[in-house]
């Protein structure tokens, strides 16, 4: 450990930006309580709580400045297994939250111009063209990003993370460990699961070497526990979206989502949801709704236009639709029951290779199915997202079966999740309005 | 000037033969595990001149145009000759389309896939193997055929000769007396004849003095479609001396020495050369790209990549870096996969060759 990073660290971050968040957190709670929406507002008041999902972010990114020096730093893919590296206490960076941030804060546009001036197509995934213009640059609206000294990627979720993850292993010269993991057309066999395991238990020595440490199998089992409590919870707030009127939004969980992501497993964590879920229980013995007049109750699918959450909210909102569960928010919740502690590694494997995106177009479609009978939904929004092929591939047959054999009202809507540059208001709206019709109609 | 069989005619022949086709996607597969169980591959890498409205009724317009005219194709009547459409996991967008053609389009033909690591460690070479048993059981019970280890070993020796014989001809490009567009006509038969003809064919390649007309261009990217690019390159003052294409040199398989027929395979798949869509890393990609210029003398590279092709975009930018820093220069130029080439592309071409002039 370097002393003066050390020194740097425990007043920047321990002593000082830990208190200042902390006071700020109460300001916004303070703030956001006494919002009184306008008359005219779709929207009933925010959730509170969501004052302390930016104090765990802004936390987490404020640690990430003082972490060179002080501990060993990794960047990682939102589904690769972390648990190693959590047992070797490794600061842990995950450039698509950071990029879904500058997307929501709109510096998004501004870190992929940087890297479309380097050369990179803007065929290529926002969320790479972001963090790589951020990279490149230096710049980010969180202050600075620490320097990895170990990137690990897994293949879960595209293989765009992999293309991406190999520009950055050459950008910072440092190691890459790829986590490969098999798409499953169809139920997972034993040799996917076999390699999957193998390389999780690969991934030990590569991050012991870096971390300069043993890796703790105890430890590691608490870190499966303390994973499976927060998406238990997670999928609890997610699932509370059954009741009418909902008492929360897809659009609430894309904004309170990234604890889940990037700190999935830590107490913090657990607590902060624990708190909302009680924020939401509130709501619905009040019988509050998210939307002030839900008539109708839609599915989102894919990723969100994170530059665009308050006008599409607002926008459905005043028109009584109730954006209310979404495939993506869900994800990071379903595979909660396959987590077994007692079986860290096997079971580790077997979840890293169910996310959403690693499943078959098929396989999606039924759980758009399940959602719709679970959530009593009236339609579905399917964003097809230029950035991200894996989940945008498949969703016109889904559409196509949504509305002609369920009967379900689906729409296709163009955009990006991380580039404004490829989204229109009017065409959106339009194709929004059309849909809300096609709903009223059904 | 070389005969080179058609397609069809190929088809009439394995049908002659009592054997079976499967159609298969880009790029890296395991030939002789086909042949070995009845099937003749014939790749469809588009093709270009297909309507592709069938395709864009399943795919969003940004996928890329393999994607939606291999669909397009299918859905027209085009691969009603397979017996089997065989997907290897080469991208998203090709995950994509096994997974459509899977689960919502259902084509008459089955779908078979395999999962090709994106590293070579021992887990991914014991893992590949266990793939390559699978699709074998898979392969057997749609053929009803299941080879013994000595027809297997047999069929990978066949298709080991076939890939000296296609490395021969990328090694010595200058002593085949054909001009571009034939000599890249010829590496590509290897798509879809059986290793046996394309050897034969390899051989009888006119040799002498290949042509050499103008600035000496390498080629990289996924497929030269439509290839009447290599007249234009010619019209334009320049010859194609190497490639570095995912249909031609980026298919030279090493061959191997296990006597394992699925661990040789295995290594052959894994040990093939740097290739951005087995996650080879872009540095050393970059260098053995440098490499290779130096050696035939290409003063240029055209990176020609199909749009919207995601693991060819991400080592554009640091390729040409390296080549830039090596005194050599680079091209990129995207294309649609359409029955012409863009007037725009070919001007940049032209730019690019004088400049190279």
């Amino acid at each position: 450990m370097n002393p003066k990073s050390y020194l740097a660290y425990t007043l920047g971050y321990q002593l000082f930006g830990k208190s200042f968040l902390s006071w700020q957190r109460h300001s916004d709670e303070r703030k956001l309580r006494a919002i009184r929406p306008a008359p005219d507002d779709p929207l009933n008041p925010p959730l509170v709580g969501t004052a302390r999902m930016k104090e765990l972010m802004s936390r987490h990114y404020l640690e990430g400045r003082y972490a060179n020096g002080v501990r060993k730093v990794a960047w990682v893919t939102s589904g690769a297994p972390i648990e190693v590296l959590r047992a070797l206490d490794f600061f842990l960076i995950y450039p698509e939250n950071h990029a879904a941030l500058c997307g929501a804060r709109r510096h998004a546009e501004g870190l992929a111009v940087e890297a479309e001036n380097a050369g990179y197509s803007r065929d290529i995934c926002s969320y790479a063209r972001t963090d790589i213009g951020a990279a490149l640059s230096g710049r980010t609206p969180m202050g600075k990003l620490p320097r990895p000294d170990l990137l690990v990627c897994c293949t879960n979720i595209c293989q765009t993370v992999l293309y991406w993850y190999r520009v950055l292993a050459a950008h910072f010269g440092v190691p890459l460990y790829v986590v490969d993991t098999p798409f499953l057309y169809e139920k997972v066999a034993d040799h996917q699961l076999d390699y999957v395991l193998e390389q999780i238990e690969g991934l030990i020595p590569v991050a012991e070497k870096v971390a300069g440490r043993r890796v703790s199998r105890g430890r590691l089992q608490e870190i499966m526990e303390q994973g499976k409590d927060c998406a238990e919870l997670w999928l609890e707030i997610m699932d509370r979206a059954q009741h009418r009127p909902s008492p929360i939004t897809a659009f609430d969980g894309f904004i309170n989502m990234g604890p889940i992501v990037d700190l999935r497993g830590e107490p913090e964590t657990f607590a902060f949801y624990k708190e909302l879920l009680r924020e939401i229980d509130r709501r619905i013995e009040q019988g509050v709704g998210a939307i002030r007049d839900e008539r109708k109750r839609v599915l989102w699918d894919n990723l969100p236009v994170w530059y665009k959450i308050g006008k599409l909210s607002r926008h459905l909102g005043a028109k009584g639709v109730n954006v209310i569960v979404s495939t993506y928010t869900y994800a990071w919740g379903e595979l909660a029951p396959m987590m077994d502690a007692s079986d860290p590694m096997r079971s580790a494997a077997r979840v890293y290779l169910h996310p959403i995106l690693n499943r078959s177009t098929g396989d999606k479609l039924r759980s758009m199915r399940e959602m719709v009978a679970r959530f009593q939904l009236d339609g579905a929004i399917l964003h097809s997202d230029r950035s991200c092929k894996p989940y945008s591939l498949g969703q016109i047959d889904q559409r196509d079966n949504l509305a002609n054999d369920l009967g379900v009202p689906a729409v296709l809507l163009e955009a990006d999740h991380n580039d404004p540059r490829v989204y229109s208001d009017e065409q959106a709206d339009a194709r929004l309005d059309a849909f809300v019709e096609t709903m009223e109609a059904a | 000037m070389l005969t080179i069989p058609t397609r069809a005619e190929v088809v009439r022949q394995v049908r002659e033969r009592g054997e079976r086709v499967a159609a298969v996607l880009p790029i890296h597969y395991p030939r002789a595990l086909l042949r070995a169980h009845g099937f003749q591959p014939m790749e469809v890498w588009g093709p270009p001149s297909v309507s592709v409205v069938e395709g864009n009724a399943h795919f969003q317009a940004y996928t890329c145009g393999i994607v939606r005219n291999a669909t397009s194709f299918l859905l027209q009547g085009g691969l009603d000759a397979a017996d089997v459409i065989v997907i290897p996991h080469t991208c998203d967008a090709l995950q994509g389309m096994a997974s459509v053609l899977k689960d919502f389009i259902e084509p008459r033909q089955p779908v078979a896939t395999i999962y090709l690591p994106r590293a070579a460690r021992s887990a991914d070479r014991g893992f590949l193997q266990a793939e390559l048993h699978r699709l074998a059981q898979q392969l057997a019970e749609i053929s009803g055929r299941s080879p013994s280890g000595g027809e297997l070993m047999a069929a990978i020796e066949r298709e080991e000769e076939a890939d000296r014989e296609l490395g021969a001809l990328a090694e010595h490009r200058s002593e085949i007396d054909l001009g571009d567009r034939d000599y890249f006509t010829l590496l590509r038969a290897r798509e879809f004849l059986p290793a046996e003809s394309f050897i034969e064919l390899a051989r009888s390649a006119p040799r002498g003095r290949g042509p050499d007309r103008g600035v000496p261009l390498m080629i990289s990217g996924i497929v030269p479609e439509p290839m009447d690019l290599f007249d234009h390159i010619n019209e334009m003052g320049a010859h194609v001396v190497a490639d570095d294409l995912a249909c031609c040199s980026r298919r030279l398989y090493r061959p191997g020495s296990a006597s394992d027929p699925f661990e040789r395979m295995a290594d052959a798949l894994l040990g093939g050369p740097l290739d951005p869509t087995r996650g080879s890393p872009i540095l050393e990609r970059a260098r053995a790209v440098a490499s290779r210029m130096a050696q035939c003398g290409a003063k240029g590279l055209l990176v020609y990549d199909v749009k919207f092709c995601e693991p060819e975009l991400f080592d554009v930018p640091l390729l040409r870096k390296h080549l830039t820093e090596a005194g050599l220069s680079m091209l990129h130029v995207e294309f649609d996969m359409t029955g012409s080439i863009a007037q725009q592309t070919l001007t940049r071409i032209e730019a690019f060759v004088e400049m190279l002039q």
